[in-house]
């Protein structure tokens, strides 16, 4: 009898065991398998393949990476998830594409993930994610049918996301007792003030390339000066005061830059900025990492950085990438549990570390990081006001957005009429969302 | 007719049925499926077999768009003025080149290289020759002390800019083209129009041009399909800007189909310029075969001439 006690105890105990291994090792039942993903060639992408190998270290899941540069890794999953059966678990898509894949249903709600306890992590934290980035990059479903609401899901979760913050030469301010602009009067007399005070210097770096790139920029001024796009009811106001005077402060800031400014791209703008062209660069965080960086930047060590100026509200930049499960990936689960790997807030840290941009708030209070990049505290701060309805994500924006960019390109270089140019663009605009339905219920 | 004559008859069809089938398919199979795309309200995200049937739609919606037009126009003015530019200084420097002087291969191949290289390089080394700050020619202007040119953001010197690219790579292919048709010429031809005491200007104009003719409509032909269809050099040195002043056709329909992710309307677009292709290349044809009609009546006059000239 005593002998039975024991044994059953033993089995009891056993099972215990076992399933506390269980537990503790939710990545047991899919070990040895391969996860494909598809990510962007971009610099926080580079620093996540840096930590990557630590995941198959800890989980025994190997991971096969295809990289591609981000519009030509967007033209890949445009046909990859149209299949029955995807060649891809898990896909880094940029937030302009979340109308699209949502839209065509080609992405897993996570919900089914998150309500799996074999799955969700029960200390993930989702609270720590950056709210903006969550909203502009994971939802949809909700108000105007891309931002979060009661009817809203989540689709995916921002990695690699970024915001926009004022970079300034801090030597040639303090040459010149110069300010940091806090406002959008300030930043755009100082933006022509300063080739007045350093002769052969531009005032702010900025984009102007004609399509996507000019749009890109009038956009960086048009929310904090509290214009949008549409209103509420999708008429497009892009051509009411504030977008004039968006577009205005674009003319301003290229007609006070050097010569050839209206060809910009980020890249080209940045350039200008680390080789000296330039006394500030209104963009992504992103390339804050090249300007500190001795080997690419003259300007490394005088760099200061400020939340971007203030118009009548503040409201920085939300873009970048997110990760989703396709609907047709072959390991959704494991995929998941990737997917929650690499945003935790352990891994967040150990990518920023690496030079990644962080996708939570406490990675941004982290003393290790502040200590190797002092920026992240500004930038921290910055995405407390990264807005999440900073460009109208739905399936026509793309063509909206190109005639918005080549008209402000004539505007900057061909004297086009301001008031004449947006008006153009709001009629275009309306007659593109009246073909897409978008007034059916009017 | 006999069934061993019929069969006779048929059997080398026979043998052509299969090779002409593959052929057929390879070739009208894609026009085909771009045809049939043309007619469809089709995204990206689609099966092509979930796409709403449009008819004509997607055609009488470009022919109400400005911006098609102006990048129609664009092609045109772009692809007449290259091929126009390009045709006079290959054949130029091929009528000067044709000559046994020491040296003269190497100089050949020289001339050739520019089309050997890809066009994404060609329009990255242009874009940083023509870069304002670092690029060569401003530079050199500087130096000079004259005014430095937006070559690439003032819509005017944009246009011309990318046309210079596209000169610099592609005249090397009409001097090659350009020079073979001249050294196939009959020298007795030449020779006759020399002992008839025709000046070098003579000779070009009224021998050595008209017996090239064939081969430079081919040659102008096969530039004018390519130039109209010119999309990396433009791609990387202006991305079709400033505004819309080199947005070419075919960058406007890479943008419709990957940008704004309307494929039927960019296949519709694709169609508007492959009919104006197809007219152009008649054209050149009818011109072809008109201008052989005349070289072989100048021939069948000649050959006239010169055997009443034996029997007298």
């Amino acid at each position: 009898m005593r002998t039975l006690k024991l044994t059953v105890a033993a089995a009891l105990v056993g099972t215990a065991l076992s399933g506390a291994t269980a537990l503790a090792n939710p990545y047991e039942p899919y070990e040895g398998s391969t996860l494909v993903v598809n990510f962007p060639a971009h610099p926080h992408y580079d620093a996540v393949l840096e930590v990557l190998p630590l995941f198959t270290e800890e989980t025994g899941i190997e991971v096969e990476v295809d990289q591609l540069q981000y519009l030509r890794m967007r033209e890949r999953q445009t046909l990859e998830l149209t299949q029955d059966e995807g060649d891809y678990d898990l896909i880094a898509y940029v937030v302009f594409s979340k109308a699209d894949y949502v839209f065509a249903d080609q992405l897993h709600n996570l919900a089914r993930f998150f309500m799996d306890p074999a799955l969700a992590d029960p200390n993930y934290n989702a609270a720590d994610l950056i709210d903006g980035y969550v909203q502009n990059i994971g939802v949809a479903g909700g108000f105007k049918g891309y931002l979060p609401g009661p009817t809203g899901s989540l689709f995916g979760i921002p990695f690699g996301s970024e915001t926009s913050v004022l970079g300034y030469r801090t030597d040639v301010f303090e040459e010149h007792g110069l300010e940091v602009p806090e406002t959008y009067e300030e930043l755009l007399e100082l933006a022509c003030l300063i080739p007045e005070l350093e002769p052969g210097m531009g005032g702010l770096a900025s984009r102007a390339a004609s399509g996507h790139q000019a749009s890109h920029a009038y956009l960086l001024h048009l929310n904090p000066l509290g214009g949008g796009i549409f209103d509420d009811s999708w008429e497009p106001i892009v051509n009411n005061e504030v977008g004039v005077q968006a577009a205005e402060a674009l003319k301003t800031i290229v007609d006070c830059g050097i010569e050839g400014s209206t060809t910009f791209g980020p890249s080209e703008a940045a350039a200008a900025f680390s080789q000296g062209q330039y006394a500030m660069f209104l963009d992504s965080i992103a390339f804050a990492a090249t300007f500190e960086d001795p080997s690419r930047s003259t300007v490394a060590g005088n760099v200061g950085w400020a939340m971007h100026p203030m118009g009548v509200e503040r409201a920085s930049q939300t873009g970048g990438f997110g990760l989703a499960i396709p609907r047709n990936a072959q390991n959704p689960e494991a995929a998941f549990l990737l997917m929650q790997w690499l945003t935790s807030a352990r891994i967040d840290r150990l990518i920023a570390l690496e030079g990644g941009n962080p996708s939570r708030f406490s990675t941004y209070q982290d003393a290790e990081l502040n200590e190797r990049f002092p920026y992240s505290a500004t930038f921290g701060e910055a995405l407390q006001f990264a807005d999440p309805d900073w460009r109208p994500i739905i399936p026509t924006w793309g063509e909206i957005n190109a005639d918005l960019g080549t008209t402000l390109s004539q505007i900057l270089t061909e004297d086009l009429d301001i008031q004449e140019g947006l008006d153009g663009v709001a009629e275009r605009a309306r007659a593109i969302m009246d073909e897409a339905g978008y007034y059916s219920w009017n | 007719m006999s069934n061993i004559q019929a069969a006779n008859r048929l059997t080398p069809y026979m043998f052509l049925a299969p090779a002409a089938a593959v052929m057929a398919i390879a070739l009208l199979y894609p026009i085909g499926y771009m045809v049939w795309a043309s007619f469809l309200d089709w995204n990206p995200s689609q099966r092509i077999g979930e796409a709403d049937f449009v008819g004509f739609q997607n055609y009488i919606n470009l022919w109400g768009s400005d911006s098609f037009w102006e990048s129609f126009w664009v092609t045109i003015r772009f692809a007449v003025v290259v091929v126009s530019v390009e045709m006079v200084i290959g054949v130029g420097l091929a009528l000067l080149l044709d000559r046994q002087l020491k040296g003269m291969s190497v100089l050949r191949t020289i001339f050739i290289l520019p089309m050997m290289i890809a066009p994404i390089v060609v329009g990255l080394m242009w874009r940083y020759m023509y870069h304002p700050q670092v690029g060569v020619f401003n530079r050199w202007l500087s130096d000079l002390g004259l005014p430095t040119i937006p070559f690439l953001s003032d819509s005017g010197w944009a246009f011309a800019s990318v046309v210079i690219a596209d000169i610099w790579q592609w005249t090397p292919f009409i001097f090659i083209l350009a020079l073979a048709a001249l050294q196939s010429l009959p020298p007795s031809a030449i020779e006759a129009s020399r002992v008839d005491g025709a000046t070098p200007m003579q000779q070009i104009l009224y021998i050595k041009l008209p017996l090239m003719m064939p081969v430079l409509i081919v040659t102008c032909l096969l530039r004018l399909i390519d130039a109209f269809k010119v999309l990396e050099v433009i791609l990387v040195m202006t991305n079709g800007g400033p505004g819309l002043s080199t947005e070419i056709l075919a960058l406007r329909i890479s943008r419709t189909a990957s940008e704004f992710r309307q494929l039927g309307e960019a296949a519709a677009m694709s169609n508007y310029l492959l009919i104006l292709l197809m007219i152009i290349t008649a054209i050149m044809f009818i011109y072809t075969r008109v201008n052989d009609a005349r070289l072989a009546r100048i021939r069948a006059a000649g050959a006239k001439a010169t055997q009443e000239e034996e029997e007298a």
